[in-house]
């Protein structure tokens, strides 16, 4: 593949303040690469310094390996369109004509437009599905119908490399899903080589072969979206936690949010570790919060490709694994009692016990001395299938009066909380 | 081609309605012509009176060329600036251009300069180059970043104004007697019009205008906004101080010989915008029929209204123009021209 943008040392300031400093990257001819990074990292200004809207305080952008300050206008804006971030335009040209100003730079002055003109708009309506548009006023368009036009004019030029400045900024959901749609189209059958600059992580990934994560001024990580957007990097450039999972549509990472993590409050790690028995997803209501609340947590025994096991994987928790579908043995059995001892709370969830894993629940009568909170939403007889052996272990564990039964999420949160409280003043 | 034949229409009416306002202001004027002398000497199949072939040789047409050409170049000049801000509230007088030009007719007819080489009058070139100076000063004092906000734009422009204007009304005062005449001057009047004035002007106004007409296509494209205008090849920063430079000329030109009349630029570029549209290929030409149709209303108007007094034109255009500003300042679609 040929080499289509190359930036060395690219550095860039505005009012003294350096906004890009010392960027090297290599764009390929056909790449679909989506820019990414905090507001303020410098991505706009990078496109821009791309586009030639902006010059270099020092290094160089060559564009088809040719200094990019060497191109015309002319020859420029035939090798290369922008989609810019404000395509508002205040006076009521229509569509046809906006699209028509695509190939001014192979008009003539004084040349009426040629039939080659009038193809190549048709054709780009065509792609853009802005046919239908082709007499309606510019203002009279929807954000969405807009950007479409802007694309169109775009690729009336010709151009080899697209760059796009948050296209999707200010659309909704479904316009933003037919911009991509549209681009990733535009790069697949015309070969087009598309840069665009997004806020959106999602979006980016869930469309752009190879991400360029920014981080004030510096390529922090750039690659595959599952090499760039990792839990680490997220963290350390956008310093917040998130949940990355798994789009089952593309097969690219997909980041949520973690609720309440953010909170100030929240983000000191506490000094309360807290194992918990599960299986079965019997976790997913309240494990994330846990985390977030800042808690030490420990899981086992669990079997790989549980949904538990899979949840925990995400949240990046320690625990003990056992082979799918497998009983436990007595290894992992030896494990988890190491990951207990260390424990200051046992939380055992309303897991079904089956002969493959009442080593979980046995495990619990080693530890009398330990606090444990046991949730029985679902009364035990209802989940027992080792014949009234789990019942009958049950049942033993609840004589102990350091142990709690809830039924209710909310519950849980208050009990652990009460139970850290007289923890700590019991160490005083 | 239904587009095509109503633009024909709309130039075709224009064009009707120009020439019908030149014989109706042939018509008008403190000394009574009856119309059938009027159209004997257009014609020119018989023969009138002396006095009368006089006031129509000498006085009228003359006037009424001049009006035209004027209004036609501010309309011009305000099509280009409208464009190049890329917003309708700026005309050359609103922003200082008028009374830039206006300062620098003062210096020239102060220094005693009468430097006339082939047809070129030296007063334009120095309007000119008060216009030029006064487009740099307030185009710079109004920009903010890479940014030119049309408030700052528009708030510059009234304050250099009203520097320049006092400079010139100081001026005046110190070198001539004749108050009048000062005040007419500054409100814009087109009393002194003869074929002298139009000899002078005329030149300049060409070169202004086929420089216009030569980046039309290129100020269409400005229109989408500098950045996107680069991108699809422009070469922004040229066509926009060859297209100021242009109108500043054509303005410059005008003023030598009228005086500052404001607010044509303003209306009559807006209005052609609404009736054509905003492709600069067919507004110019119809901006130019109608601003110079505007100046030949409003220029009867000041010549009849209280005769035999004569306001100053510029009176009348304020009028008209000033409520419109108003208009535009408080429109509900805001920034869709």
């Amino acid at each position: 593949m040929s080499l289509m943008i190359k930036t060395e040392k690219l550095k860039f300031s505005y009012n003294k303040e350096n906004i890009l400093k010392g960027i090297d990257l290599d764009f390929y001819k056909g790449d679909f690469i989506g820019i990414i990074g905090p507001n303020g990292s410098g991505k706009s200004t990078l496109l821009k310094n791309l586009s030639r809207s902006l010059k270099a305080d020092s290094g160089s952008v060559y564009l088809d390996n040719k200094v990019l300050a060497e191109y015309s206008s002319v020859k420029l804006a035939k090798k290369l369109a922008v989609v810019p971030q404000d395509s508002q335009v205040n006076f009521n040209f229509n569509v046809y004509d906006i699209i028509m100003m695509g190939r001014h730079p192979y008009q003539k002055r004084w040349s009426k437009t040629s039939d080659k003109d009038k193809k190549i708009v048709r054709e780009v309506m065509q792609v853009t599905d802005t046919l239908k548009l082709k007499e309606k006023n510019i203002n009279a368009l929807s954000g969405g119908e807009r950007q479409r036009v802007i694309i169109a004019r775009a690729l009336a030029q010709k151009p080899e490399v697209l760059l796009l400045d948050e296209p999707t900024s200010s659309l909704d959901i479904n316009y933003q899903g037919e911009i991509y749609d549209l681009l990733k189209y535009l790069n697949k059958n015309l070969e087009l080589t598309i840069i665009t600059v997004s806020h959106d992580l999602n979006l980016t990934a869930q469309y752009c072969e190879k991400l360029l994560l920014i981080k004030s001024g510096k390529i922090f990580a750039s690659g595959s979206a599952e090499e760039v957007l990792t839990k680490s990097n997220i963290k350390e450039v956008y310093n917040t936690e998130v949940l990355i999972k798994k789009n089952p549509l593309s097969n690219r990472p997909f980041i949520t949010l973690i609720p309440s993590a953010n909170l100030q409050e929240n983000k000191k790690n506490k000094d309360f570790r807290i194992h918990i028995i599960a299986g079965g997803g019997t976790t997913k209501n309240f494990l994330a919060d846990l985390v977030s609340l800042g808690y030490q947590i420990t899981l086992g025994v669990l079997n790989i490709g549980d949904a538990d096991w899979q949840l925990a994987r995400e949240l990046g928790l320690e625990m003990v694994e056992a082979d799918p579908f497998e009983n436990i043995n007595e290894d992992e059995v030896k494990q988890n009692k190491e990951m207990i001892s260390k424990a200051d709370l046992i939380i055992l969830t309303n897991l079904p016990f089956g002969h493959g894993n009442l080593a979980n629940l046995k495990i619990l009568e080693e530890f009398p001395e330990k606090n444990k909170i046991l949730l029985n939403n679902i009364e035990i007889e209802k989940r027992d299938y080792t014949k009234g052996k789990a019942e009958l272990i049950w049942n033993k564990l609840l004589e102990a009066d350091n142990i709690y039964l809830l039924a209710e999420k909310e519950n849980l949160f208050s009990e652990i909380k009460r139970l850290e409280k007289s923890e700590m003043e019991s160490e005083l | 081609m239904d587009k095509k034949y109503r633009i024909s229409l709309i130039y075709l009416i224009t064009i009707l309605i120009v020439l019908a306002l030149g014989i109706i202001s042939l018509l008008l004027g403190s000394s009574y012509i009856p119309a059938a002398d009027v159209f004997a000497f257009l014609s020119g199949t018989q023969e009138i009176s002396r006095t009368s072939a006089i006031i129509l040789a000498e006085i009228r047409l003359p006037r009424i060329i001049l009006s035209f050409i004027v209004g036609a170049g501010l309309a011009a000049a305000g099509t280009v600036f409208q464009g190049v801000i890329r917003n309708p509230m700026v005309d050359p007088y609103i922003i200082g251009i008028s009374a830039g030009a206006g300062t620098g007719v003062m210096l020239a007819l102060l220094l005693g300069i009468e430097i006339v080489f082939w047809n070129f009058s030296a007063v334009p070139a120095f309007a000119f180059l008060g216009a030029l100076l006064t487009v740099f000063l307030v185009y710079n004092l109004a920009k903010v970043g890479n940014k030119l906000p049309v408030l700052t734009f528009l708030l510059a422009g009234v304050a250099v104004s009203f520097i320049l204007n006092s400079v010139m009304s100081f001026l005046m005062v110190i070198r001539t007697e004749n108050l009048q005449q000062i005040v007419y001057w500054l409100m814009g009047s087109l009393a002194g019009s003869d074929w002298a004035a139009i000899k002078m002007i005329l030149p300049y106004f060409i070169i202004g205008m086929v420089v216009i007409i030569y980046y039309l296509k290129d100020l269409n494209i400005i229109l989408l906004g500098e950045e996107s205008a680069g991108h699809l090849g422009v070469n922004v920063e040229k066509v926009k101080i060859i297209l100021l430079g242009a109108a500043s000329l054509i303005t410059a030109s005008v003023v030598s010989v009228s005086g500052s009349i404001g607010f044509i630029g303003l209306v009559v570029p807006h209005i052609a915008r609404m009736i054509i549209g905003p492709d600069h290929r067919k507004l110019m030409p119809l901006a130019v029929l109608l601003g110079g149709a505007f100046l030949l209303i409003t220029d009867s108007l000041a010549r009849t209204i209280m005769a035999p007094l004569e306001l100053p034109v510029g009176i009348i255009t304020a009028m008209v123009g000033g409520p419109y500003f108003i208009y535009l300042l408080r429109r509900k679609t805001k920034d869709i021209w």
